[in-house]
């Protein structure tokens, strides 16, 4: 059943028309608390009446996430240019007082480059919102062949899994860092951690949910976000001569943020463009766009 | 920032009687923000006019004052105390404007106090419709088209711009007060009227109606630090246009999307940081129109609020504790979430249940009262019950209401009718609902008609379909699957009763049989991602039970469910007592209640906490899992008691007096034996089933006739018959009511004084816990009557009487625990009226009164312990002990709700109808009765003219009362009998007209504000109509209204009081310790 004005189609119409299974009906606080005990697992879900012990055999099978490269797979095949942007509901005339979206039209544009880890399209469409020409380009795209498209930035998205094994990526930021401005999401940041000389490690059963409190330690802060990632920059293995912790996790004090001291380089470990999810922390984008404008002519954005 | 260190001493105001509107919320959240600043290192001064509170008891502020709570009374305790600050945002609209004045009076600058919570900017923007408007828009915000007027004619004149319907909201009242929505120019003209009266500032605010809209409300709250976060999403069922108060409403929202919901969700933060609140809690109000989203807002409230408790009991997430840290100083991120202990408070709770809040009315109190709901309030209390699905929580909710299962209209309700009921919101509407749904109305009607959004009437289809496949089976071909899914939606056993035409036991076997049986899931903030160390519990059927309970020798208390008029505060004031006093004898203390204003549902009261529905099948699956070693069951009013037997004949082990005992009390006829076998007197009485029987009963007995249906609280359906017509109606109209349970009918004791005692028992040993007496009339209901402890006007040897009796019959009736009893004296005969073997409504305002705490030592009797060894203060005298009075009197008043419901009949009687009471204390008891009178709203003149109209038997002593008035410089005017007793007095009055007598008439003096004071003793039937006329004009325009004599003794005694003695503030602290200090012998058995 629908209840909504912008309602197209039921919910059940929607996920049949894109093959997407779903679970209900079970005692979901018995789930999160028997991985909350145990951490992480594999799983697996049948219809078809396999008994429970072949299931959970079969499940034992699947490989590991740690270890896998998964960005190459999610990744899109070839690079596009993107130009949607927010969806705005009836009346909102009050975002452009709330910093939504940005300066006026006349804005300068920003080419941005953003490579796809398994992209999400909300982020596509806030950079659009903060006056960005972004070009979507896939995983495995080379630092020569961004930088040959003259972007103003680079961003470096979200995606699945374990950020050691994506070794091209982390090879690619090296090359890009300094030479253009570079922001980075969840497995963006991770990489970027690497890149700078970091290590990661993975949680017990990561990090979900629209209410995560993170402080901003250059404001103090605290931002309600939304996450979703299983692995973590270790804050210790940085080099903290080149790399300043910007943010923190409230829960687990785990990292959440971090911007280079010598190069225009600042990721972070949620998704500030999370949708659903809070906006307390779309200032990012903005944070960006000044970036590559200071970049393009130092000393001249400000003022 | 660590806490301000700068500020010492802090001063909190409470929200003072419990009204519609403003309940017992506030003595949970003004408690919690007591022990929250305690806590922290403060001092901290607490002022409540409320006695029933929680906050007033004397260990949770350091220094406790039940004062009024005016202005005056406010700048004598801050000379007194001196406090740095004043939190001004915990005790409800009342503190807030009570600071709001004192800021702007310059008192507070005077005495160097600094507001903290709120700044007096931020509560003005928020709190006037304009400036806030204006901020909103400056903000980008939409709110409804609207504008203020002071005068019906710019008002007429901006109806014709704006078009109907329209809503009028009267500026600075209280849950709505005056508000309504006019439909046609008609309705604009009388209610723009009223609302400008209402208005203490006369002026009504005149809006874009938004009715129909869906309504939604965010609790927020905000650090100095600019950290933002919500606590809780509000939605209400029952869209725009039903207060809030008066909606159901779930949380989380249901029906937005994550877009709309974060667009709310930036409009509340800009909101909370433009109006100015820098530290603390607000609520945000919402309306977003279903055709296209257009989302408006409404309004604000700068503190905590009835929305906060709820969602602090619907999150786990305690608000106004937090707040009151907040105010100090301290930021979200150096609060620790009590609940997980690991994580910080600074985060937004996740649900992963829903919670149901459903309003009680009792608009049967009052006869000739509109039920329809409205932008005014009218419910009086509420209920909240949490589920796993929507289903789930609404079909508990609706339990634990009284009566508990919902009702079907009869079959031959037409369609038309049912159309009606389903369009106009009323009380009843969701069982119309489910009426409709069950009938097969088409859901996109009922939505067009109701305005209810389409997705809860969905379900609602969804919960009738599963009824419907459950009424195709009987309880025994019933599968387990089905039986269980009805269970998952909440279906209680009763329900499945009804439909299968059985017994809930035999559901709840069949149950056994099959295993189906609730598991408890936690209240823990953040959908089991973190350990909780907060046991906060409720029932659902799914797999795993998260519970695990201890082996601790455990009690468990059950509360007392929604606050009704005669069931409030009071109730929850002794539950919570227990709780206190089993934890500190190292009991661990289990709570089940389902009332979200409560202390007692608060998670830090009881070391368990069950938010449960109070009914046997929910209050027998927790004992099943936690098997206490006792339950007690007479602290929570009438809801656990009517529990008694049941729960004891299920095995359960119920502590304290038998319920057999308390039984026994209830039931006429053996009650009246075992007084006989003791030879203390009662009215002379009877019961009878027909009309009849009635008539001959009430002959014997001798009119006038005080008539009830048995089994009662808060004297409901009470009526005195003066004829035998009236006995003959009333029986005939109770058996209508419902099954054949007998009409009492007793003998009325005209004139008489009335006493009521409250008395502690364990077996062997008798203390006398207070005798209070009342300052109204027999007849009056003791809980609308004001009374003083110690009593003013007993001979030793009457005391001595009540003191005998009360010791014999709680012996007689094994008392082991609480008891009150209560008395009329009628030309010196002591007569027993009702003895009640559980905690009363009065222990609260006893404890307060005496410093000696009734409601823990009750409990610690129900658990075994003698009252030999509690070492109480106590004096005897003609063999019985007492606990021992101070040097001071204590009085207690009545609050009543009568300008909530216009054209009632305002004349007290029988039936209860008051909401709240205060107190007030003093060495004199003229001036203890002006301050409780000043403290519930009624404020003594001390000059001006006084009405006098007296009954023959006063008008002996009425010539004393005028000579002391006239003295004080009153003019007097009266009915010609009372003037002529007055002239032979020599006592200066002028005559005046009765109301049938000719004009301008008394009520036609007190309209136009020429009488301040109105003394009118009742003078039987023959001139009822004149008095309630009368009574009606005199609490229309506020005006002190005395109805016996000796009250009117106790009102020249407050006048002297006003006009010649200092006003005079004492905190309970000091006055405890004085008396403690005289008999030499400590408090109580903490």
């Amino acid at each position: 059943m629908a209840s909504n004005w912008r309602s197209a189609e039921t919910a059940q119409l929607y996920l049949n028309r894109h093959k997407i299974p779903v679970i209900w009906d079970i005692d979901t606080r018995a789930l999160v608390l028997h991985i909350r005990k145990v951490g992480a697992l594999r799983g697996m879900v049948s219809t078809d009446g396999t008994p429970a012990d072949q299931l959970v055999y079969e499940a034992k099978q699947l490989p590991l996430m740690a270890g896998q490269e998964l960005a190459g797979r999610v990744s899109c095949r070839n690079a596009y240019e993107w130009q949607k942007g927010s969806i705005e509901l009836a009346t909102s005339p009050w975002a452009e007082q709330m910093g939504e979206s940005g300066a006026s039209p006349e804005a300068t544009k920003c080419k941005v480059v953003a490579y796809d880890y398994g992209i999400k399209q909300n982020i596509l469409r806030l950079l659009v919102d903060h006056h960005c020409e972004v070009t979507v380009v896939p995983a495995n795209t080379s630092a020569e062949d961004v930088l040959a498209l003259r972007p103003n930035g680079v961003f470096l998205s979200n995606g699945p899994g374990d950020p050691e094994p994506v070794t091209y990526a982390v090879e690619n930021i090296r090359k890009l860092a300094g030479r253009v401005p570079v922001f980075g999401i969840c497995l963006g940041h991770q990489l970027c951690g690497l890149a700078l000389g970091g290590k990661t490690f993975k949680l017990k059963f990561g990090h979900h949910g629209s209410n995560h409190p993170v402080k901003n330690l250059l404001t103090n802060q605290v931002e309600i976000t939304a996450q979703n990632h299983g692995f973590c920059v270790d804050p210790d293995s940085l080099p903290s001569s080149e790399v300043e912790i910007t943010h923190l996790n409230l829960n687990d004090n785990t990292n959440e943020g971090m911007r280079s001291k010598t190069v225009p380089l600042f990721s972070v470990q949620y998704h500030p463009e999370a949708s659903p999810g809070p906006h307390d922390s779309h200032y990012l984008f903005t944070q960006f766009t000044d970036m590559m404008k200071e970049f393009a002519s130092p000393g001249s954005s400000r003022g | 920032m660590p806490k301000r260190k700068d500020i010492k001493k802090i001063l909190i105001i409470g929200s003072g009687p419990i009204i519609i509107g403003q309940a017992c919320e506030f003595d949970y959240s003004g408690a919690q923000a007591c022990k929250a600043l305690r806590a922290e290192g403060y001092e901290v001064v607490l002022v409540n006019s409320n006695p029933a509170t929680i906050m007033t008891d004397p260990e949770l502020a350091h220094r406790t004052y039940v004062e009024p709570l005016t202005k005056e009374y406010l700048e004598e305790i801050l000379i007194k105390e001196k406090p740095d600050a004043l939190l001004p945002t915990v005790g409800g609209q009342t503190a807030l404007n009570l600071a709001v004045e004192l800021a702007e009076g310059g008192i507070l600058e005077k005495h160097n106090v600094e507001m903290i919570g709120a700044s007096l900017r931020a509560i003005k923007v928020a709190e006037d419709r304009l400036w806030f408007k204006d901020a909103c828009r400056k903000i980008g915000l939409e709110v409804p088209a609207s504008a203020l007027v002071n005068n019906a004619q710019d008002a007429m004149r901006l109806c014709d711009q704006l078009g109907f319907p329209l809503v009028i909201r009267p500026s600075f009242t209280l849950g709505g007060t005056g508000g309504a929505i006019a439909y046609n120019k008609e309705e604009f003209s009388e209610a723009i009227s009223h609302a400008l009266d209402m208005s203490p500032v006369h002026e009504a605010l005149v809006e874009e109606s938004v009715l129909g809209w869906k309504e939604f409300e965010l609790e927020v709250m905000r650090d100095f630090r600019d950290n933002f976060v919500v606590i809780c999403t509000i939605e209400n069922l029952d869209p725009m246009g039903v207060h809030t108060g008066d909606s159901i409403t779930v949380a989380p929202a249901q029906t937005l999307t994550d877009k709309e919901y974060q667009r709310m969700r930036d409009a509340a933060a800009a909101i909370i940081r433009e109006v100015g609140v820098e530290t603390g809690g607000s609520n945000v109000q919402f309306a977003v129109n279903p055709e296209n989203g257009r989302m408006v807002v409404i309004e604000m409230n700068p503190r905590v609020s009835r929305s906060s408790a709820l969602a602090s009991k619907a999150t786990g997430f305690p608000i106004a504790k937090i707040a009151a840290r907040l105010a100090v100083g301290m930021a979200l991120d150096e609060i620790p979430n009590d609940i997980t202990q690991k994580t910080p408070a600074c985060f937004e709770p996740t649900i992963d249940y829903v919670v149901v809040k459903i309003p009680k009315w009792q608009f049967e109190k009052f006869p000739g009262s509109d039920s329809a709901l409205g932008t005014q309030m009218k419910s009086v209390g509420e209920v909240m019950s949490i589920g796993r699905t929507f289903k789930e929580a609404l079909q508990k909710g609706v339990r634990s209401l009284e009566p508990s299962t919902p009702w079907r209209a009869p079959a031959e309700t037409p369609d038309s009718l049912l159309r009606e009921k389903l369009a106009t919101p009323r009380p009843d509407r969701i069982h119309w609902i489910l009426t409709a749904v069950d009938r097969g109305l088409p859901a996109a009607e009922i939505c067009e008609l109701t305005k209810i959004d389409p997705w809860f009437i969905h379900q609602i289809e969804e919960l009738t379909a599963i009824h419907r496949r459950a009424a195709s089976v009987t309880v025994e071909t019933a599968s387990k699957d089905l039986l269980r899914e009805a269970k998952r939606v909440g279906a209680s056993d009763e329900q499945l009763a009804q439909i299968w035409k059985t017994t809930p036991a035999v559901v709840r076997l069949q149950r056994a049989r099959y295993g189906v049986s609730p598991v408890f899931k936690r209240v823990d903030t953040c959908a089991a991602e973190f350990e909780s160390f907060t046991p906060y519990m409720y029932s659902t059927y799914e797999d795993e039970d998260e519970s695990s309970p201890t082996q601790k020798p455990k009690i468990m208390i059950l509360g007392s469910g929604p606050n009704r008029i005669g069931q409030g505060i009071e109730f929850d004031y002794c539950c919570c007592h227990a709780s206190y006093a089993l934890r500190a004898d190292g009991f661990e203390s289990i709570m089940v209640n389902c009332n979200p204003e409560t202390v007692s549902t608060d998670y830090d009261t009881s070391d368990r906490l069950y938010f449960e529905p109070l009914t046997l099948e929910d209050v027998l699956a927790i004992v099943e899992r936690e098997k206490p070693a006792g339950v007690i069951v007479q602290f929570g009013g009438q809801t656990p008691l009517n529990l008694a037997l049941e729960l004891k004949r299920n095995g359960v082990p119920i502590v304290g007096t038998a319920p057999e005992s308390i039984d026994l009390a209830e039931d006429r006829r053996r009650f009246g034996r075992l007084l006989e076998e003791l030879r203390i007197p009662q009215p002379r009485n009877g019961t009878a089933l027909v009309p009849e029987e009635a008539a001959r009963v009430a002959g014997e007995i001798g009119l006038p006739v005080l008539v009830r249906p048995s089994y009662v609280l808060g004297g409901r359906a009470m009526v005195i018959a003066y004829d035998v017509n009236t006995v003959q109606e009333y029986v005939a109209q109770a058996a209508l009511m419902g099954p054949a349970r007998p009409v009492l009918i007793d003998q009325f004791l005209e004139e008489a004084t009335e006493v009521d005692v409250d008395a502690l028992a364990d077996g062997t040993d008798v203390v006398i816990g207070g005798i209070m007496e009342h300052i109204e009339e027999a007849g009056v209901h003791s809980g609308d009557s004001s009374c003083v402890l110690p009593p003013v006007s007993l001979s030793p040897k009457i005391l001595d009487t009540i003191r005998d009796y009360t010791k014999r019959l709680a012996l007689a009736l094994k008392v082991v625990g609480l008891m009150n009893v209560q008395y009329a004296i009628q030309r010196d005969t002591v007569y027993v009226l009702e003895v009640n073997p559980r905690a009363s409504r009065t222990v609260p305002y006893v404890s307060k009164a005496t410093g000696v705490p009734l409601a823990k030592i009750g409990a610690r009797l129900m658990v075994g312990r003698r009252l030999a060894d509690m070492k109480l203060p106590l004096v005897h005298s003609n063999g019985v002990a007492e606990v021992a009075t101070h040097e001071f009197y204590s009085v207690k008043s009545p609050v009543f709700p009568f300008n909530k419901f216009r054209g009632v009949d305002t004349i007290l009687g029988p039936e209860m109808r008051s909401t709240g009471e205060v107190m007030g204390i003093s060495t004199s008891y003229g001036q203890a009765f002006a301050k409780a009178q000043l403290a519930a709203g009624q404020k003594l003149p001390s000059s001006g003219t006084v009405f006098i109209s007296v009954n023959d038997r006063d008008k002996r002593q009425v010539g004393a009362i005028g000579k002391e008035l006239v003295s004080m410089g009153f003019k007097i005017v009266a009915t010609r009998g009372t003037a002529a007793a007055l002239h032979a007095a020599h006592v200066a009055c002028e005559e005046v007209y009765k109301v049938n007598e000719g004009r301008p008439n008394i009520v036609d003096l007190i309209k136009t504000g020429k009488v301040n004071l109105v003394i009118n003793t009742p003078l039987g039937r023959e001139s009822f109509y004149d008095e309630k006329s009368i009574r009606r004009a005199a609490i229309r325009y506020n005006i002190p209204c005395i109805t016996t004599l000796s009250a009117a003794h106790a009102a020249v005694r407050g006048i002297h009081a006003l006009i010649e003695l200092q006003r005079e503030v004492a905190c309970l602290q000091d006055l405890h310790r004085n008396r403690v200090a005289a008999s030499g012998s400590p408090g109580n058995g903490d």
